[in-house]
C-alpha cells in the first residue's frame, strides 16, 4: 500500500546518516516547540506540588525533571526519532533509580537487606514485578504472597494496591511499552548496551532468538506455579537480578547466602556482561517473566509497530536492532512484530525504506504513521513523566543533598 | 456404631479434602501443567493422562495410609513437632527430600526426555532418513516392515508406554509428597482404629481433591504450537532443578544440622 501524500514520512535527504552528526530536521523548530507545548505544561503540572512544598534540593530535582523530559519531547519531535531520546530517558531512569531507592534504605533503615520484623509487620515496598504471582494464591487461598500491606500505612506508602493500580492504568495505555517507557530496572541493561562498540555473539543470539524469546514465558509459568504452591513469592526471594541494586533479605544462613549468589550472578551476567556483549536487552528479553506478562496486554493495546511489505527490502535492520528479539523473518515478512515488541521504536528509527512505522490497530497500514507515533507519544511521555519523571526527581534531589553546595 | 464412625471419618476426610483441594492443586501443579502441556492436544488423551495420573496418586496415597496407620502416633508427633520426635522428624526430612530428588528426576525423563525421542522418532523427516538407511542396510528387513508398518507401530507402542508410565511415576510421586493437607489427612488417619478405616479415609479425602484437578482437563482445548509445548519442557526443566535443589538442601540440611 503506497503511502499518502499526507504522509509525513522521513524525507531520503534527512534521513539520519550512518555515523550520526547531530539531529537531523523533521520539522520545524516552531511545529517542534507546538507540539511538545502539552507535554512541557504536563510536566509543570506534575512537580508544581515540589515546587509549593519541598526544600531547594527538591525543587532543583523537579526542575531539572522538568526540562529534561520537555527537551527530550522536543528532540523527538524535530528529528522524527523514538528510540535515541526515549532511552537516554531510560538509560537515566534506570541508573538513578538505585541511588534514589537505596538512599532511603539507609536513611530510614540504616541497611540495604529487609529486616524480618519489616517483612512481618508488611512494610515491604511492593514490587510491580511480584504481580503475576500473587494472581493465584489470591483467587484460590485469597492470600497475598508477598509481605506488604494491601492499603498505603505512614510508613509504607507503596502499599499493594496503589502499585497495582498504577501498573494497571499505566498497562491499558502502554501495553508491553510498560517496559520501555516504565520498568526501572530495564534502563540499567540498556545503558550497558548501548556503550559496547559491536555486537558479539550476534550469530548466537540470531539463530537462537526462537528458543530464547520463549524463556521468559517458561520462568513466568514456572514462578506463577511454585509460588502458588509454596505460597512464597519465588522470583523475589530466588530470581530477581534487580535485588542486587535494590533491596534483599538479610544474608543469615547458607539459604540467603545461596539466594544472595543468584542474584548477583543474574545481575552481573543479565544485565551487564551480556548487554555489553549482545548490544540486546538480555534480562528482558530472555529472564524478565513480568515481560512475558506484559506481552499480553500488547493484544489489547491500540498501538503497535506494523511493517509496510512495498517498502520493506528485507535488510533485516529492524531485525538486528531490535534490543529484545522481538522480530523474526517471518513476523517481518506478515508486516507484524512478534507479541514481545515492546514499542520501543529501534525498529522504526533503523529502517532506511521507512517500512517500518508506528500504527494504530483498526486504521490502514502506513497511512499517517506520525500520527499514530504522535497519539502514542503523547500517552507514554505523559505516563513516563508521571512515573519515572517523579522517581528521577527524587534521585536528582538525594543527590544534591550529598552534593556540597550548601 | 462403628459403621457411623467410618461412615463420619469418610464424610469428615470428604469434606478435609474438598476443603484443601486448592492446596493440593498449587502443589500437584507444578507438575501436572507442563506434563499436561507437553501432550497433544484433546480432551480425550488428556482425560486418559489424568486418569492414570490421579489413579497412580490415589496408589501412592494407599501406600502412605497404609504406612502412617502402621507407625501409629510416633509419626503423628513427629509431624507435630511435639519433644522427643527429633529421629522421627530427621526421617521426614529424608523421605521429602528424596520424593523431591526423584520427582526432579522423573520430571527431566518424563516431561522432557521421552516425549522428545518420540517426537523424534515421530518426525516424518527423521522418519524418512531412518527408512532410507534401512532400505540400504537391511533391504529385507526395510521391504517385511513397510508392509506391516511395524516400525511405526514399534514408535507407537513406545509413546503409549513412555506417556503411561510418565504419568504413573509423576502421580505416584506426587501421591506421596508430603503437602500440609496430605499431613493433616496423615494425622487424622493414623489416629484411626483400623487400616480398613485409614485407606477409607484416604479414599474419600483422595475423592475430594480429586475433585478440583478437573480443571486440568481444559488444557487439552489449549493450542498445541511447537513454542507451547518448548515452553512447557523448559518448565520442566526448571521445576526439576526447583524439586532438586530443594530436595538435596533438605538431605544436606538434616544430614549435617540435624
Amino acid at each position: 500500500m503506497a503511502s499518502s501524500s499526507s504522509t509525513l514520512s522521513r524525507p531520503a535527504a534527512l534521513r539520519r546518516p550512518k555515523a550520526f552528526r547531530g539531529p537531523t530536521a523533521f520539522r520545524s523548530v516552531g511545529r517542534s516547540i507546538l507540539l511538545t507545548l502539552p507535554i512541557a505544561l504536563w510536566s509543570l503540572l506534575m512537580f508544581t506540588p515540589a515546587f509549593q512544598r519541598a526544600g531547594r534540593d527538591e525543587h532543583i530535582g523537579a526542575g531539572v525533571v522538568i526540562v529534561f523530559m520537555t527537551a527530550l519531547f522536543f528532540l523527538m519531535m524535530r528529528t522524527g526519532e523514538t528510540y535515541r531520546w526515549r532511552r537516554i530517558f531510560f538509560v537515566a531512569l534506570g541508573f538513578l533509580f538505585p541511588v534514589g531507592f537505596i538512599a532511603a534504605l539507609v536513611a530510614q533503615r540504616g541497611t540495604m537487606s529487609i529486616p524480618i520484623s519489616r517483612m512481618v509487620s508488611g512494610d515491604t515496598p511492593f514490587c510491580f514485578m511480584v504481580t503475576p504471582s500473587i494472581i493465584l494464591p489470591a483467587a484460590f487461598a485469597k492470600t497475598i504472597v508477598f509481605p506488604g500491606s494491601i492499603l498505603p500505612t505512614a510508613s509504607n506508602p507503596h502499599s499493594i494496591a496503589i502499585m497495582i493500580g498504577i501498573w494497571f492504568a499505566m498497562t491499558l495505555v502502554l501495553g508491553k511499552a510498560w517496559c520501555s517507557y516504565a520498568c526501572f530496572f530495564g534502563g540499567i541493561e540498556e545503558g550497558f548496551a548501548a556503550v559496547a562498540k559491536r555486537r558479539r555473539l550476534h550469530r548466537f543470539v540470531t539463530r537462537y532468538s526462537h528458543i530464547l524469546r520463549l524463556i521468559p514465558w517458561a520462568i513466568l509459568v514456572f514462578v506463577v506455579l511454585v509460588s502458588a504452591a509454596i505460597f512464597e513469592p519465588v522470583y523475589c526471594m530466588w530470581l530477581c537480578p534487580f535485588k542486587a541494586v535494590t533491596e534483599f533479605p538479610a544474608v543469615r544462613n547458607v539459604e540467603t547466602a545461596i539466594q544472595m549468589g543468584i542474584f548477583v550472578a543474574l545481575f552481573v551476567g543479565l544485565v551487564v556482561v551480556l548487554p555489553y556483549l549482545t548490544k540486546k536487552r538480555t534480562q528482558c528479553g530472555f529472564f524478565c517473566p513480568f515481560g512475558a506478562f506484559q506481552s499480553i496486554f500488547n493484544k489489547i493495546n491500540l498501538f503497535e509497530i506494523r511493517f509496510d511489505r512495498e517498502k520493506c527490502v528485507d535488510c533485516t535492520l529492524c531485525q538486528t536492532s531490535c534490543p529484545t528479539v522481538a522480530l523474526s523473518k517471518e513476523s517481518i515478512a506478515e508486516g507484524k512484530t512478534l507479541l514481545n515488541c515492546m514499542k520501543c521504536g529501534a525498529c522504526v528509527d533503523a529502517c532506511k525504506k521507512d517500512a517500518a512505522v508506528w500504527h494504530l490497530k483498526g486504521t490502514p497500514v502506513a497511512v499517517k504513521p506520525e500520527r499514530a507515533r504522535l497519539l502514542f507519544l503523547y500517552g507514554a511521555w505523559a505516563l513516563a513523566t508521571m512515573f519515572g519523571g517523579s522517581i528521577l526527581a527524587n534521585s536528582v534531589a538525594t543527590m544534591m543533598h550529598w552534593l556540597p553546595l550548601k | 456404631m462403628a459403621v457411623f464412625s467410618l461412615s463420619a471419618s469418610a464424610g469428615e476426610a470428604l469434606v478435609l479434602g474438598l476443603a484443601t483441594g486448592p492446596v493440593c492443586l498449587a502443589t500437584c501443579g507444578p507438575v501436572v501443567v507442563p506434563w499436561m502441556m507437553v501432550q497433544p492436544r484433546g480432551v480425550r488423551g488428556h482425560s486418559r493422562q489424568l486418569g492414570l495420573f490421579l489413579a497412580a496418586r490415589l496408589a501412592g496415597y494407599m501406600v502412605f495410609a497404609t504406612a502412617v496407620w502402621l507407625a501409629g502416633s510416633s509419626i503423628q508427633r513427629a509431624w507435630v513437632g511435639q519433644a522427643g520426635a527429633g529421629r522421627a522428624g530427621i526421617g521426614q526430612s529424608w523421605l521429602m527430600g528424596g520424593i523431591e530428588v526423584l520427582l526432579a528426576a522423573a520430571l527431566v525423563v518424563y516431561a522432557v526426555g521421552w516425549p522428545h525421542r518420540r517426537c523424534a522418532a515421530a518426525n516424518p523427516a527423521y522418519a524418512q532418513a531412518s527408512a532410507r538407511h534401512e532400505a540400504r542396510d537391511r533391504p529385507a528387513y526395510a521391504q517385511a516392515s513397510a508392509r506391516l508398518g511395524t516400525t511405526d507401530k514399534l514408535v507407537r507402542i513406545g509413546e503409549a508406554r513412555s506417556l503411561r508410565s510418565g504419568a504413573l511415576a509423576l502421580g505416584f510421586l506426587t501421591g506421596i509428597n508430603l503437602c500440609p493437607p496430605f499431613l493433616v489427612a496423615g494425622v487424622r488417619a493414623a489416629e484411626l482404629e483400623h487400616l480398613s478405616a485409614a485407606l477409607v479415609f484416604f479414599v474419600c479425602f483422595f475423592v475430594g481433591t480429586a475433585v478440583w484437578f478437573l480443571p486440568f482437563l481444559s488444557m487439552g482445548f489449549v493450542q498445541r504450537t511447537p513454542a507451547v509445548v518448548t515452553v512447557a519442557r523448559m518448565v520442566a526443566v526448571l521445576l526439576a532443578c526447583w524439586y532438586g535443589f530443594s530436595g538435596v538442601y533438605l538431605l544436606i540440611e538434616r544430614t549435617f544440622y540435624g
